[in-house]
């Protein structure tokens, strides 16, 4: 699944023009702000005006006036099949702007394009009509309906939309299935392990066959033994079904076991997007550091980030390639000092690596 | 001494608190020192009063006449269903309606609440009041349905509509306070004399806790569980009646119990108006003609009605297993059976006369009793009446007679308490606790006085002030705009007098309820004991508490003193333990491991975490208080609820409601007062 990478090679910031081509974004974010107060859209209009749309200024502009800017000028896009992580501590507004995307929130200001549809301001049915037909949302206290057995609840977005109750059940079926839930149809949720109640809600969220998938901090309330269980078999069927994904967590770990490409959040502003070797090795900021300070970069970081264009080598070749983990690499050349080759995956080579700079990069932090 | 440093830097900087206490003693002691040239400082002139109540009950008169015809055509339309419902339920057989609530019994609640269906109707018929008890029953058949509609239209469209919502708390706050008495004179003016009255006045009684408890269910379902409803595609209408009703349905069932419950209660006490041979009419019969064995009897009934339809609708409001329903069918089956094979032989229920002799022992025990303990029971009252509740009423100074203590009250005694006042007050202040010294000098003064003597001033200063610190300006401004529309009105020494009768209840259900609670927190045998009793005392409707204390200390005011008590000291005694023992544990462990003692921990820790709950209960209290006041004007006690009871009597409307908005004003600051208190309170400790 994450061999579909080209993808997250994708400028964040494309053009209005681009939305209408042929391969639209699933998703597109475009100047996105969420503020919460009373008559908070005239006030956001106002302290835009009033700092010459500068959103730092207007943001810092309305929490002085009393209301929080809980999203602030998101901009991003989704690419179809893509797994985008958005990820914060609690409080930086990641929440908000799921809500936002799915429309939860009304949105204050901005634009959201889902198959090129702005969704702000859209009419109460067409938002309907959208998630019947392609949203499915994942809740992180489960969201399960405590009165409905298993089956009725992963069968309710087919009931709502009027699919007869044999057809639905027998497509809840295969969703639950899919999930791994055999057996339980007829179970309550109350007589669920925490675990198997995300699986419900999952496979809930699939009932519809969606486009789009959001998933709101989904593993964060389970224990880190079935947390990674789920992830293993989320990203098994994520590599069988193909969704847009929104994936919300504010576990770095996860997001950078799961993830495409990454956007992290603080204070309500997206600080950085990039893709996990990104993140890892290139942080914009010390806020973005300090969460990959406990992350052992060997493992994410591929050889790529450190190769070079050198043609200079030593006389060794330990046979790396560009998508060999920075570990795998170290261990491949623990007693060389000169420059290596590098090869792609058809085995051409492609660059050099020094082995002093995989030690550097393994080592970032240590100052 | 650090006394003498903490003095002056204390009085530089008065706390909220002492300002307040030291501004009401000011205002009282200036009233006290000018009684003399300006009489009118202690009670508001006659001259300066308002015909408020004339006022109020010409435009009644006038709107009730308004919608008279509408109303009377709804009034026709229920005589319907009541007529059905009364046919219905007197024409069964009796065997067939116990079989019927035995079924239910084992369906709700499995052998034990069968149990109780099938030995509670069982005494109904016994008692030979199965005819009065099925009248009783046909109004609470029609007015539920009503009152569940009604509560949960309007809780549904609060809970959908935003603005209502804030009008709907506000109506329901407004109600609660509203002694039943005072919907009965409008509605006997609208419906006239009858059942349908009370059809109505018990629907309009049982709504509010449905809204309520609706509105409270749908606003605590999971914001997840709504968005995933939301996310699922639904439609509005779908996502409320497919998701969040079923989702709140544990805390509307809670309503449906506490709607049943209203209902019962308010079926009978509007038996007061008559007209309908029910058992609440039956009760009022009895006891007005001394006949306290049959009286007794008849309030069991009600008793065993009240139990019966709260344990069995309790159930609905947990989590039910499923019984098996073959049984259900078989109950059925034997009943019909039973019925078919001795049809000839069934005895009409109304000659039933085993439980007869009972009630005649009843009565010639009781008189036993009262004549074997009579000078100690006569004692206990004429003690509590003599040396507590009328020094509280009128003051030491009118209380205090060769005649009662055995000696006169002088101005030097006057003088005496208020130097021994003082004292205790300036050794307070110097210990550093100068709003509790200023505190005992104006409850000194009050009692010097007397409740129902207070002078005006001070008691609008003392709410004022008692507002202020509880909840600011807002507050302290509403409490004296409310109390000044009672000034006016002419209703203000009948609100004192009331004042006086719930304060002392509520004084002393806070002491010994508190007291109790405290047992019953700190060692778990006083609770297995008081525990039944509480529920007990809960589920009996208003009414029956007369009984009892009717039978033992005759009417009067000490009487309706503990009738008051034995129903408002429930919910102190319970939020005081639940308050107790729910401090966390691992507050508990930390004192327990720095080394404090069990009476340290309870001091220091349990005692004021339970603070708020504490208060809340003391909340609830008065509330209790207040409603049984009215009702226990039916065994004499003066004041506002003595007005409003006569209001019905005489069909004056603008008395009645005059005096239950009266009441429900001094209830309103009374709650907003503790309330205040509580928020404070919970804010301190971050809850």
């Amino acid at each position: 699944m994450k061999a579909s990478g080209v993808r997250s090679l994708t400028p964040q910031r494309s053009e209005r023009a681009s939305v209408t081509d042929a391969n639209t974004p699933a998703i597109a974010c475009r100047n996105l702000w969420q503020v919460f107060g009373p008559g908070a859209d005239k006030a956001l209009t106002d302290a835009l005006s009033r700092s010459g749309n500068d959103s730092d200024k207007a943001a810092a502009d309305l929490r002085e006036n009393g209301f929080i800017p809980a999203v602030q000028d998101a901009n991003f896009d989704v690419q179809e099949g893509e797994l985008f992580v958005i990820m914060g501590l609690s409080g930086s507004g990641k929440s908000t702007l799921i809500r936002c995307i799915s429309q939860l929130l009304p949105g204050t200001g901005g634009e959201i394009r889902v198959d090129g549809e702005n969704v702000i301001g859209a009419s109460k049915k067409t938002l309907t009509e959208l998630r019947r037909k392609k949203l499915g949302m994942v809740f992180q206290h489960f969201g399960l309906f405590p009165h409905m057995t298993v089956a009725e609840n992963v069968a309710y977005p087919l009931r709502v939309q009027g699919v007869g109750k044999k057809e639905r059940l027998a497509r809840a079926q295969e969703v639950i299935s899919l999930v791994g839930l055999e057996g339980r149809e007829d179970s309550f949720p109350r007589q669920l392990s925490g675990g198997q109640r995300q699986r419900v809600g999952i496979a809930r969220s699939l009932a519809v066959n969606p486009d789009i998938w959001f998933l709101d901090e989904p593993f964060s309330a389970l224990d880190p033994l079935i947390r990674r269980q789920l992830q293993d078999e989320f990203l098994r069927i994520q590599a069988t079904l193909k969704k847009s994904i929104v994936f919300i967590t504010h576990d770095i770990q996860e997001a950078l076991k799961l993830a495409d490409r990454i956007a992290i959040m603080r204070d309500g502003k997206i600080v950085q997007i990039g893709t996990p070797t990104d993140i890892v090795l290139r942080p914009v900021d010390d806020y973005v550091r300090e969460f990959s300070k406990d992350v052992a970069k060997g493992q994410h970081a591929k050889v790529a980030s450190v190769m070079r264009d050198d043609a200079e080598r030593g006389p060794d070749d330990p046979g790396l390639t560009t998508s060999m983990t920075l570990d795998a690499a170290l261990a491949h050349c623990m007693e060389l000092y000169e420059p290596v080759p590098v090869r792609d995956a058809e085995g051409n080579v492609v660059g050099t690596v020094h082995p002093s700079d995989l030690a550097a990069a393994l080592q970032v932090d240590e100052t | 001494m650090t006394a003498a440093t903490d003095i002056p830097a204390q009085q530089a900087r008065l706390t909220a608190g002492a300002q307040a206490a030291l501004i009401t003693l000011i205002v009282g002691a200036l009233c006290l020192a000018l009684e003399g040239s300006a009489p009118w400082l202690v009670t508001w002139p006659k001259a300066w009063e308002l015909p408020a109540t004339q006022w109020v009950g010409a435009f009644l008169d006038w709107f009730l006449n308004g919608i008279k015809p509408a109303m009377r055509l709804f009034s026709d339309l229920m005589t319907y269903p009541m007529d059905a419902a009364n046919y219905v339920l007197g024409n069964t057989p009796w065997p067939i309606l116990i079989g019927l609530v035995t079924a239910l019994g084992w369906y709700l609640g499995g052998l034990p609440m069968a149990a109780l269906g099938f030995f509670g109707l069982s005494f109904v018929l016994a008692s030979g009041y199965w005819a009065e008890s099925m009248n009783t029953l046909a109004l609470v058949a029609v007015s539920v349905p009503v009152a569940l509609v009604m509560g949960g239209a309007i809780g549904i469209l609060a809970n959908e509509v935003p603005r209502v919502k804030v009008f709907v708390q506000a109506v329901l706050d407004v109600m609660q306070t509203v002694p039943t008495f005072a919907y009965l004179t409008p509605l006997l003016l609208l419906f006239g004399f009858g059942p349908v009255v009370g059809l109505i006045a018990s629907a309009i009684y049982a709504a509010p806790p449905m809204a309520r408890n609706v509105m409270l269910g749908l606003e605590r379902v999971e914001p997840e569980i709504k968005e995933a409803a939301i996310m699922s595609g639904g439609t509005r209408f779908q996502q409320l009646f497919q998701v969040e009703i079923p989702a709140a349905v544990t805390q509307i069932m809670v309503g449906v119990n506490q709607c049943l419950m209203a209902a019962l209660s308010m079926v009978i006490i509007a038996a007061v108006i008559g007209g309908f041979n029910d058992i609440g009419w039956e009760v009022l019969l009895t006891m007005r003609k001394a006949q306290f064995g049959e009286s007794l009897m008849a309030g069991l009934v009600i008793v065993v009605f009240a139990v019966v339809i709260d344990r069995m609708s309790g159930t609905l409001a947990t989590e039910r297993k499923r019984y098996d329903s073959r049984v259900v069918w078989a109950v059925l089956g034997f009943t019909v059976l039973f019925t078919a094979a001795f049809w000839a032989w069934l005895p009409n229920p109304s000659d039933l006369t085993v439980l007869d002799p009972m009630a005649t022992a009843i009565d010639n025990g009781l008189t036993a009793f009262t004549q074997a303990n009579g000078p100690w029971l006569d004692a206990l009252k004429n003690n509590s009446l003599f040396y507590v509740l009328l020094p509280l009423r009128i003051g030491l100074d009118q209380a205090v007679l060769p005649f009662t203590w055995g000696f006169q009250w002088t101005a030097m005694m006057s003088f005496g308490l208020f130097a021994v006042g003082a004292v205790i007050a300036l050794l307070m202040a110097c210990r550093g606790h100068l709003t509790g010294g200023l505190v005992v000098l104006i409850l000194i003064g009050i009692l010097e006085t007397g409740i129902s003597n207070l002078p005006w001033p001070f008691v609008l200063t003392g709410a004022a002030a008692l507002s202020y610190v509880a909840g600011g300006w807002r507050l302290a401004a509403l409490s004296v705009g409310l109390l000044c529309t009672i000034l006016v009105s002419g209703l203000w020494e009948r609100a004192l007098l009331s004042l006086y009768l719930s304060g002392a209840a509520v004084f002393f259900c806070a002491v010994t309820g508190g007291l109790i609670g405290l047992a019953s927190a700190v060692w778990s045998p006083v609770w297995t004991i008081v525990r039944p009793i509480c529920d007990m005392l809960q589920t009996i409707p208003l009414f029956v508490f007369l009984i009892p204390v009717l039978m033992v200390f005759q009417i009067g005011e000490f009487s309706a003193f503990l009738a008051i008590c034995a129903y408002a000291i429930v919910p102190m005694i319970r939020y005081t333990r639940h308050g107790l023992v729910n401090t966390p544990e691992e507050m508990m462990e930390a004192a327990i491991s720095s080394g404090a003692t069990e009476w340290q921990i309870m001091r220091d820790v349990r005692a004021p975490y339970a603070a708020p709950t504490i208060l809340l209960g003391l909340n609830q209290t008065i509330l209790y208080a207040f409603a049984m006041l009215v009702i226990a004007a039916l065994i004499g006690t003066t004041g506002l609820g003595q007005s409003i009871y006569l209001a019905l009597g005489q069909a004056d409307v603008g008395l009645g409601i005059s005096a239950g908005a009266a009441m429900a004003i001094l209830a309103l600051i009374a709650d907003r007062m503790v309330q205040g208190f509580a928020e404070e309170r919970r804010k301190a400790l971050g809850l």
